[in-house]
């Protein structure tokens, strides 16, 4: 990779609350849209438009059922989606090494 | 507010800092170390009257300069592959219904398949020494490892290092270490006789370590095991 890491940067994942989906789908193999939604502390209308920008983006898999006579809405991370958050994780250290200085050049 | 919003905690460092703290947690909503230490704390403690009040045979083999004998319980063998087969298929249910309720996967499955396997290639190999006994076999020293890596103890210990690996807990980690140590290490309290009625004491301290680990665990990890509302 060339440049700048920011350019390395995917304006899907790269935003505080997909970030926290998919870190918490990523630890969790699986998690509810209720967990997200208090853990993340987010309306039920808000975290349904990131989660339908994170599986458009093939990031995530939706699965909704029932536990009992409960409705569940359950979130799982693809492959594409684990890719996705490492590559994340790893232009958001290059790029804060940038930011403090004591990084490579990021070339 | 909109996906598209520019938050300022879009600082790489705060969102770093945040997928770290998110991570840790889930992390922590996930273990429930206590139940499979109780769990196995009383298969150990349980363990103690089956051995003790069992019949127990004696096979003795000729080796030069004398005599290897040992005493076993049929009941033992058992005992300990269903009990620890048991053990798992409810510490799995545990975790499975927990995390139902709790709207958070889990990461039990590793735990509970390894602990299964090595249980069973445990309690094989374990048969296995029984038939074919190594010459010059000291059980309170060195030579007396192969017996004691193959006992139910271990079994429960090297499967605690899977799930201390899967619940990435150090705590746990340096527990099961030490639970290890116990198992491994010849402790006698000063007796030498190994077989009944003394093999209750080694089992007993093993028991005594689970068992106080688990309320260690219970405890630490109690204002997290409320129920999700």
């Amino acid at each position: 990779m060339t440049g700048h890491p920011a350019n390395g940067l995917d304006d899907t994942v790269h935003q505080r609350v997909r970030l926290g989906i998919l870190t918490i789908a990523h630890e969790a193999r699986r998690v509810e849209f209720s967990y997200l939604r208090s853990n993340l502390e987010l309306t039920a209308g808000n975290l349904s438009q990131h989660l339908g920008v994170l599986e458009s983006a093939g990031l995530i898999t939706i699965e909704k059922g029932y536990a009992g006579k409960r409705a569940r809405t359950w979130v799982t991370l693809t492959k594409a989606g684990q890719a996705a958050l490492a590559e994340e994780i790893i232009q958001l250290k290059l790029l804060i090494s940038r930011i403090d200085g004591t990084g490579t050049s990021g070339n | 507010m909109t996906t598209e919003t520019a938050y300022p905690g879009d600082d790489p460092h705060r969102l770093l800092s945040n997928t770290r703290e998110l991570a840790r947690r889930v992390r922590k909503e996930q273990r429930a170390t206590w139940f499979p230490l109780l769990v196995f704390a009383a298969v150990t403690f349980a363990s103690i009257p089956v051995r003790r009040y069992s019949g127990h045979h004696l096979d003795c083999l000729a080796v030069p300069g004398g005599r290897i004998c040992r005493v076993y319980s049929d009941a033992e063998f058992v005992y300990w592959p269903i009990a620890l087969v048991l053990a798992y298929v409810v510490i799995a249910a545990f975790y499975i219904r927990r995390s139902r309720a709790r709207g958070v996967g889990t990461r039990v499955r590793p735990y509970a398949i390894a602990g299964i396997i090595v249980a069973v290639a445990l309690t094989g190999v374990a048969l296995w020494e029984l038939h074919n006994p190594p010459v010059d076999q000291n059980p309170m020293g060195l030579n007396g490892l192969p017996d004691r890596l193959a006992s139910p103890g271990a079994a429960i210990g090297l499967a605690l290092l899977v799930l201390a690996w899967a619940e990435r807990n150090r705590a746990l980690l340096l527990l099961t270490l030490a639970y290890l140590a116990a198992v491994l290490v010849p402790i006698t309290f000063g007796l030498v006789q190994h077989d009944p009625p003394w093999y209750s004491y080694p089992v007993a301290f093993q028991g005594s370590v689970l068992l106080l680990g688990g309320i260690g665990f219970a405890l630490a990890q109690r204002p997290l095991r409320s129920p999700a509302p």
